[in-house]
């Protein structure tokens, strides 16, 4: 048995932790990006405003229910095409950019329901190019998507639809903690925002997750348990407090109403949308300074009380 | 005995309770805003809960698609976000965290469903995507959600929709996200629908149900005290003879009881509503 060539010199570990500008590097213009969390539910909108920041054009989202982190790429005229089964603010209401676009300059909208959407990820990560589903005819859902294809079940002879496996080219997510390596920790009580998190993670092989703070590694290997994401699946690991701001993080802190109001309002037109991009991404080089812009009397109001079981 | 002084919502709420069945999965999603939120969750809610105390001991609601019976007295107020730590906390006896959860919507475990969109047409599909062509539309809405599954996977529907005008009750819907029953039953049996479509549709002026084999939404009930030409001129299609279409039936003092004294005592579900008649 031969010796490893670098064995002698000590190889390091690779230490995973990228800044925000780097890692945004690793999402291509043009690719197919999908983002973590559901509806208003933990974005990482940390590293969406990064997107912005860094002008990235041409992406195309496919997500399975997308709110402002999809919303705020489009008004940045980042997106090319959006995939998905909802793009709105629930009890915020409409997403007014998507509308726009939409309305005025035909943005491309591929409509899938919302569980299939799901599934579509789920053949990815089964290395699938696509999804057998059931109960689709009739609708537009197929009536206007090509890539929707009908078949008969080889072996009931049922009808079914084959529908496209998702296949992002990059995942991103937001998650509590990781150590340097990338071994990203889940909080004990997962609800389905979380747990979708962990379907996109493993449908992809380049995954970047943004997390609250860094572990170290001692700390990291008492609670090995809470691992969902394995630092073998990790692309880079960037340090994002309130990384998910201004929707909430489950079990940690809630949605910043006030900011998702000012949201609403400025993206009521694009010379007020312009100025919000201006404000709180543009004119700011760092997520610190996006911090710091809206207060640290402000963030420390979000935090929950921790009843997680 | 039937009672003369009751709110349109508790009419609504009593005859819906009517129609659910002992043993069944009844689910409803979170609607937000405060009509939608009433009509696509408080009411069903409600329905679901009094069937609970009178005839369907059995019957699972669920809450917002994860919540299975939930203790609606322990709310302080209508949830009005599907993932926080209200709902979390509420106390319930099953919570479905993750997909593939609990239940199975293709192997048909939900029974009935709620659902709304923007508008629902004669033959009784549903449209929460745009207005207008697609491609260009001249409103775009948040996109079809679950309703695709509500109308194929759930055993039935009930369609709330909280505005009947002839905008939202309309001929023939611009995008159709839920399939009702195009070329009737047989009509859907050629889609490959195996079973559910939707079962009646709930509006402020009248409850429809479907004629399913000719693939058409009749009348079924018009409420005290609605105009028959109001409910005409509301509606986006001709709606046919109206001669033989009763009067909704009023709920009746106890299911006025239970719902008052039990289910909604503070009135943070359907209370505050405008009286029927």
């Amino acid at each position: 048995m031969s010796i490893p060539a670098n064995a002698a010199a000590g190889a390091r570990r690779l230490e995973k932790v990228q800044s925000l500008a780097d890692a945004a590097g690793l999402v291509a213009d043009g690719c197919r990006i999908a983002i973590g969390g559901f509806a208003i539910y933990q974005r990482p909108m940390a590293f969406v405003r990064e997107l912005v920041r860094q002008r990235r054009k041409g992406l195309t989202v496919v997500g399975v229910t997308n709110s402002i982190d999809t919303d705020m790429l489009i008004g940045a005229g980042a997106v090319r095409r959006v995939e998905t089964s909802y793009v709105g603010f629930e009890k915020y209401g409409l997403a007014r950019n998507f509308r726009r676009a939409c309305e005025r300059d035909g943005l491309d909208v591929v409509d899938y329901p919302e569980l299939l959407s799901w599934d579509r990820f789920r053949a990815s990560q089964e290395n699938l190019a696509f999804w057998p589903a059931p109960g689709l005819g009739g609708t537009d859902v197929v009536r206007l998507n090509a890539d929707i294809r009908p078949f008969t079940c080889p072996a009931s002879g049922r009808p079914l639809h084959a529908l496209p496996a998702a296949a992002p080219d990059v995942v991103v997510l937001h998650a509590l903690a990781s150590d340097v390596y990338g071994n990203v920790i889940f909080p004990p009580y997962r609800n389905l925002p979380q747990n979708l998190d962990l379907t996109l993670a493993r449908c992809c092989d380049r995954l970047i997750v943004t997390v609250e703070r860094i572990v170290s590694e001692n700390f990291l290997r008492r609670h090995s348990h809470l691992v969902e994401i394995p630092s073998v699946r990790v692309s880079a690991v960037c340090v994002a407090p309130f990384g998910a701001h201004p929707t909430s993080m489950l079990g940690r802190y809630e949605d910043d109403q006030a900011h998702w109001q000012a949201y609403v309002d400025a993206s009521q037109t694009d010379e007020g949308f312009r100025r919000y991009l201006d404000d709180y991404v543009l004119g700011l080089d760092s997520h610190a300074a996006y911090l710091d812009k809206v207060g640290g009397s402000r963030l420390a109001s979000l935090f929950q009380v921790d009843t997680q079981k | 005995m039937t009672a003369t002084d009751f709110t349109l919502n508790e009419l609504l709420v009593a005859n819906l309770a009517r129609d659910l069945r002992d043993g069944e999965l009844g689910f409803t999603g979170l609607a937000t805003g405060s009509a939608a939120a009433l009509y696509a969750t408080a009411i069903p809610l409600v329905a679901m809960e009094l069937a609970r105390r009178l005839h369907a001991p059995n019957l699972t609601v669920l809450l917002a698609g994860w919540v299975h019976n939930p203790d609606l007295a322990a709310l302080d107020e209508l949830p009005d976000a599907e993932f926080d730590e209200r709902l979390r906390d509420l106390p319930c006896e099953s919570q479905l965290l993750t997909y593939p959860g609990q239940f199975s919507l293709r192997r048909g475990n939900i029974s009935f469903g709620f659902g709304s969109g923007v508008q629902i047409d004669r033959v009784g599909n549903i449209n929460s995507v745009c207005i207008g062509d697609h491609a260009k539309p001249k409103v775009r809405l948040v996109g079809p959600i679950l309703l695709p599954e509500h109308f194929s996977m759930f055993g039935r529907e009930y369609v709330m929709m909280p505005r009947h005008d002839s905008r939202t009750i309309v001929e023939k819907v611009d995008y159709v996200a839920g399939v009702g029953y195009p070329g009737g039953l047989e009509g859907r049996k050629a889609l490959g629908l195996a079973w559910g479509g939707p079962e009646l549709v709930i509006t402020p002026k009248c409850f429809f149900d479907f004629d399913k084999a000719a693939g058409r939404m009749t009348v079924r009930s018009i409420h005290p005290g609605v105009d028959i030409d109001d409910l005409r001129a509301s509606t986006g299609f001709d709606l046919g003879d109206l001669a033989a279409v009763p009067v909704t039936p009023a709920p009746t003092s106890r299911e006025l009881s239970i719902i008052r004294a039990e289910i909604d005592p503070r009135g943070i579900l359907i209370g505050n509503g405008p009286r029927a008649g």
